[in-house]
């Protein structure tokens, strides 16, 4: 430990991670927990609320996001707009269609505790539709996501297939 | 203006009232401190797989008696320490 002087270890423990997720395949609010917890730097040790010890995260592919059910067609968004009979509700397709990152962005607002804290770690996030971002320098991890991709036809083996309890459930 | 520094009627009663807040916090930062401490270890533990009830049970099982103050500490400065103490949890569990 000759060269890890104090200022240094201070450096490392308190520097700022940059996080890549990928949000392909990943359900909304399964995702938005996860990310929520970096943003605040609930995953470090020297965590304290008042402190701001949070991380960067970027996310890319946000237009392959996941909502289960059928909320893509009944999940409202609502908000009105303080005139008399002004309550705007939008479809979850609709605006995803508008921009494909509000969905996630609105996620994850949601989730952050309601305080002043809360504008200085929505500015540490980083919503991209695709592939493309400008941060490939800065990244320093690249994390999966909480949700494992779902089991598609193809993979089921036939045996299982035949197998499934599909006749006695009801 | 700023009666409350000013005017003695109005500053006794926020004295008074700042010796109330001071009485219940001494209680509530005991609460408090626990309440950080617990958060600093499931952090820690999380990084290695291990989640902060399931590490309490391994600990209590091992027999190791350190109280949730000395973990996080430890969490922060000797993280070989700390590894240490996860993998007996992990072995008791």
């Amino acid at each position: 430990m000759s060269s890890f002087h104090r200022a240094s270890q201070s450096l490392r423990t308190h520097a700022r991670m940059w996080y890549l997720i990928d949000a392909k395949d990943q359900k909304v609010g399964r995702l938005a927990t996860f990310v929520v917890k970096l943003l605040q730097g609930k995953t470090k040790p020297i965590y304290h609320p008042a402190a701001d010890v949070g991380d960067f995260v970027v996310i890319v592919n946000t237009q392959d996001v996941v909502f289960t059910g059928k909320k893509w067609n009944d999940k409202l968004y609502r908000h009105h707009t303080g005139y008399p009979g002004g309550l705007k509700e939008i479809k979850a397709k609709d605006l995803h269609a508008k921009d494909p990152r509000e969905v996630l962005r609105k996620a994850i607002y949601g989730m952050l505790a309601k305080n002043n804290l809360r504008y200085t770690f929505m500015r540490r996030l980083y919503l991209y539709k695709d592939k493309k971002h400008p941060y490939k320098n800065n990244i320093t991890q690249e994390l999966t996501g909480p949700c494992k991709p779902a089991k598609k036809l193809q993979d089921y083996t036939p045996a299982e297939i035949e197998n499934y309890p599909y006749k006695n459930l009801f | 203006r700023g009666r409350a520094k000013n005017c003695f009627r109005v500053a006794i009663q926020r004295v008074e009232k700042g010796l109330q807040y001071a009485y219940r916090d001494r209680r509530t930062k005991k609460r408090d401190f626990r309440a950080l401490w617990i958060q600093r270890i499931n952090a820690a533990t999380r990084a290695h797989g291990l989640a902060y009830s399931q590490f309490i049970k391994g600990i209590k099982l091992a027999g190791i008696t350190l109280n949730r103050k000395m973990l996080s500490e430890l969490a922060i400065h000797n993280a070989d320490a700390f590894n240490q103490i996860l993998n007996k949890a992990q072995e008791a569990l």
